[in-house]
């Protein structure tokens, strides 16, 4: 037997955390105005560009759901001199990644390419950008495809919760009430010709802002940015129709899954936007909520019952103010009780004030996730492209950094008693209506409103 | 020459450490392997390896439960762990002061946990995992179909012939002394290698492993079943089943080389040309030319005592999976006998390549690689050996990989739309 050294016997002291290390920048226009960050790193052979524009499913019409993100699919099927399979040889042939997507408030193109073939990479996405084909045989193709991934959507019970929470949270007419896929029903309004007209109107250089970051060759990053997006041609981009009202929504809704081995639950409340003053204090009170393995609500619903493999938070913080959401997908049979469990974790952000160790963890959570998520190339390219799609300053990481340190517990505790309201929230389940909607009105909660997978009444 | 630094050495009670070196941020990741996965299970404990690696975070003596959790979240680190059929991996992630603190966690579960784990908290953990095979696999599309390739491509005794997660019935038997017997066979110092990558500096970081690792006792490596000879499947096999899904799906399997074996970077290679992008053939036919599937893929699943050569393709409405079959066919035939274009295997080693220097970019990648290389060629300094297979691939040596594999009986798995049971 050997004996135990006394090392082991108790944690070791921890010094005080490392500073964050923000890399620097090198920020510059190309002749057509188009704002340019570069950010040099060598730990691996790549390069990483992330090309924001700042206008995604947000600038769709309702009644065309899905056009900003079919605009952006269409963008690479084909561009300059190659149609869709020689693009994409083409791109392959240089070990290079590119893709062009939409989320609600931006569409991206993004460029990631061993180091040596990254300027070339960066001529196809100058094709993409600038010389898109858009012709009508890639169309009628990639809108079959789309038309089914939205019918296939109806078996992804985590992609449901999403389509139906947004829904009932925002409405119809609100830009974030719709799937940024859009419903099938919108994409029969669509057309080739309303795609060109969404590509001319919004992807613009002065709608636009590029981070490059990783192992470029820094004396010809220029030059080469300026052959292949200089072209680019400016034009005013129209501002956004006024934003409707959040409507009145339900406190329970049921997506009916029979035989469901799990229920995926959502609830759902109105958020904050991404230029809050809150947003620090916000995302360090999630922390503690349901932001960390420790957090809250895992602990209670995972550890504590053993009732899912997982119950998470999260803010959403966007242009217009986002979302609130806590999820988890739980044993059919403890849809009630985790519902009743979640309630109470919400509840207590009131009862049960944050402590001094919650948050002291939800700040050093949040300082090293600033830290690892610049301590990659893709990282890196994310942090400072999303700063850009929402125009903020390049010290924005040592602003938030500062903002975080600056939060005390104190401050959690009034916030968390300004915003978090289990009241107010939509409780959106996707699950097996027969087994779980009894227990259900026996936690007290209203009949439920039924919808169907795209959040029709059903 | 394609290198990732490192220094390694091995302890007297034979745990291997490796030490890689990367101060371009404040940051630190230690990964433990320990050289047992599913394939090491016993039958009727099926999915107990994973099992474990949950009741790993059960808490040790010094650390009681919640603390590994806790203490490390305290200071911003984070951690994890996988399971496949033949490893298990934890891994912790956080700023560089806490680097003691991480090996302090890991050297104290190493050495106290079967002393301290409980019925109870192997209860709560059951029901986690138990979730967690209903929220990967039997609520999630296509799932169920995933379950049944292993027994259906392996005979009972293998040991791939059940998934790692294990069946209900089988995570339902299991118990504490299951437990302690596992980690007594399987969890010593001489069954694992330890990786540790970032900002330190190395002395410390040496005098560190010995303080928590180095007085733990030295036992044998655990002794092994025979390495299962290379099987095939004697006739061909065909399951159906049904899904709550609205496309019908076919996958085909086959038994392929084992992981690093001759063949195996060729079968990558030869998946790429068949299913990796949209000029891939099965794709352009399927998809993107013939329209009659939403989807088409192929990949190598490399695993130590022999892979599995996967293809699939989902139908298009108003198509069904005889079409899609006859199509898949037709190419996979035409493929076998002429081979990948010299294009073609360019754009796949390119791709290849490409995604691996990408993997090169993050630091508890580069730690999982190493520990990888350790475990499989028997040195951390794999890289270049394992690249140098998809470069010295040719054009008929992926033909003949692939043509072998493709010689071979095969699964067909048919998923079907539930409405269509009746």
């Amino acid at each position: 037997m050997t004996a135990t050294p006394d090392a082991m016997t108790r944690a070791p002291a921890v010094a005080p955390l490392p500073a964050v290390l923000v890399p620097s920048a090198t920020q510059f226009t190309l002749s057509n105005g188009l704002p340019i960050v570069a950010i040099h790193r060598d730990v691996a052979p790549i390069v990483s560009m992330a090309l924001m524009i700042r206008s995604g499913s947000a600038a769709d019409v309702p009644e065309q759901a899905g056009l900003a993100s079919l605009t952006a699919e269409m963008m690479d099927e084909g561009a300059g001199a190659r149609d869709a399979l020689e693009f994409a040889d083409a791109l392959e042939h240089l070990g290079a990644d590119l893709w062009v997507g939409t989320g609600r408030d931006g569409s991206q193109l993004s460029v990631q390419s061993p180091r040596e073939t990254f300027f070339e990479a960066l001529d196809l996405a100058g094709d993409v950008l600038v010389r898109p084909r858009l012709s009508d045989a890639d169309w009628h193709r990639v809108l079959s495809d789309r038309r089914t991934s939205t019918v296939q959507r109806r078996d992804q019970p985590e992609a449901v919760v999403n389509v139906v929470s947004d829904r009932l949270l925002f409405g119809d007419e609100h830009p974030y009430g719709r799937p940024v896929e859009g419903y099938t029903r919108t994409l029969d309004r669509l057309s080739l010709d309303a795609i060109k007209g969404f590509h001319a109107r919004f992807w613009r250089p002065n709608n636009a802002f590029v981070v490059v970051a990783g192992a470029f060759d820094e004396p010809a990053l220029r030059a080469r940015l300026e052959k292949a997006l200089g072209s680019w041609q400016t034009q005013p981009v129209e501002s956004s129709p006024p934003v409707p009202p959040l409507p009145p929504r339900p406190r329970l809704c049921i997506v009916d899954r029979p035989g469901a081995p799990q229920s995926v639950i959502r609830m759902v409340a109105p958020g904050t936007d991404r230029l809050s003053p809150d947003r620090p204090g916000l995302a360090m009170l999630n922390a503690v909520l349901g932001g960390s393995f420790t957090s809250r609500l895992n602990f209670n619903l995972r550890e504590k019952h053993g009732y899912t493999y997982g119950a998470a938070s999260s803010f959403a913080f966007l242009r217009l103010p986002g979302s609130f959401a806590a999820r988890a997908s739980v044993f059919a049979e403890s849809t009630a009780p985790s519902v009743r469990e979640m309630l109470a974790e919400l509840a207590g952000m009131h009862e049960q004030p944050i402590t001094a160790e919650e948050h002291a963890k939800a700040q050093a959570t949040l300082l090293m996730r600033v830290a690892e998520g610049l301590s990659t190339t893709g990282g890196i390219a994310a942090t400072f492209g999303e700063m850009g799609l929402y125009g903020l300053p390049l010290d924005e990481p040592n602003r938030f950094v500062a903002a975080l340190e600056a939060t005390t517990a104190d401050d959690l505790r009034a916030l968390a008693a300004r915003t978090i309201d289990p009241g107010a929230a939509a409780i959106v389940i996707v699950g097996d209506r027969a087994a779980i909607e009894g227990p259900l009105r026996e936690l007290g909660l209203p009949a439920p409103v039924i919808r169907d997978a795209d959040g029709d009444p059903a | 020459m394609l290198k990732i630094e490192f220094d390694t050495y091995t302890l007297a009670n034979g745990l291997t450490v490796i030490l890689h070196q990367d101060r371009s941020s404040p940051l630190v990741a230690v990964d433990l392997w320990y050289h047992v996965g599913s394939k090491d299970e016993s039958p009727g404990r099926t999915g107990f390896a994973h099992l474990f690696e949950h009741l790993m975070f059960m808490g040790s003596r010094h650390a009681p439960y919640p603390s590994f959790d806790a203490i490390m979240e305290s200071w911003g680190g984070h951690n994890n762990g996988t399971t496949s059929n033949d490893r298990t991996n934890y891994y912790e992630i956080g700023p560089r002061n806490l680097l003691e603190t991480f090996l302090w966690l890991e050297a104290d579960r190493l050495a106290t946990l079967p002393d301290v784990i409980t019925d109870e908290e192997l209860e709560r953990q059951r029901k986690v995992v138990q979730n967690e095979r209903r929220q990967s696999y039997e609520n999630r599309p296509y799932g169920a179909g995933e379950l049944v390739v292993p027994e259906s491509m392996y005979p009972p005794e293998h040991p791939y012939h059940w998934p790692t997660i294990g069946s209900h019935a089988d995570l339902e038997a299991a118990t504490v002394s299951d437990v302690r017997e596992f980690f007594d066979r399987f969890y010593r110092p001489s069954n694992a290698s330890l990786a540790i990558a970032g900002d330190f500096d190395p002395d410390q970081v040496r005098a560190l492993v010995d303080k928590y690792f180095g007085w733990q006792p030295a036992r044998p490596a655990p002794e092994r079943r025979p390495r299962p000879a290379p099987i095939q499947l004697a006739a061909d096999v065909t399951r159906t089943l049904t899904d709550r899904v609205q496309l019908p799906r076919l996958r085909l399997a086959w038994h392929a080389p084992a992981l690093f074996a001759d063949g195996d970077a060729e079968l990558d290679l030869a998946a790429h040309a068949l299913g990796g992008g949209k000029s891939s053939r099965l794709y352009r036919a399927l998809v993107f030319d013939g329209r009659i599937a939403q989807d088409a893929f192929a990949y190598q699943g490399s695993l130590m005592l022999g892979s599995l050569f996967h293809v699939g393709a989902t139908a298009k409405p108003g198509h069904d999976l005889a079409e899609v079959t006859a199509a898949v066919d037709a190419q996979l035939n035409r493929f076998a006998s002429e081979g990948p274009t010299e294009e073609e295997l360019a754009r796949a080693r390119n791709t290849h390549l490409s995604d691996f220097y990408k993997g090169l970019d993050h630091l508890q990648t580069r730690a999982d690689l190493l520990n990888h290389y350790q475990y499989v060629l028997g040195t951390p300094d794999g890289a270049e050996r394992d690249v140098e297979r998809y470069r010295s691939a040719t054009t008929a040596s992926v033909r003949d990989a692939f043509a072998r594999v493709l010689a071979g009986k095969r699964l067909t798995l048919q998923t079907l739309p539930e409405a269509a049971r009746a």
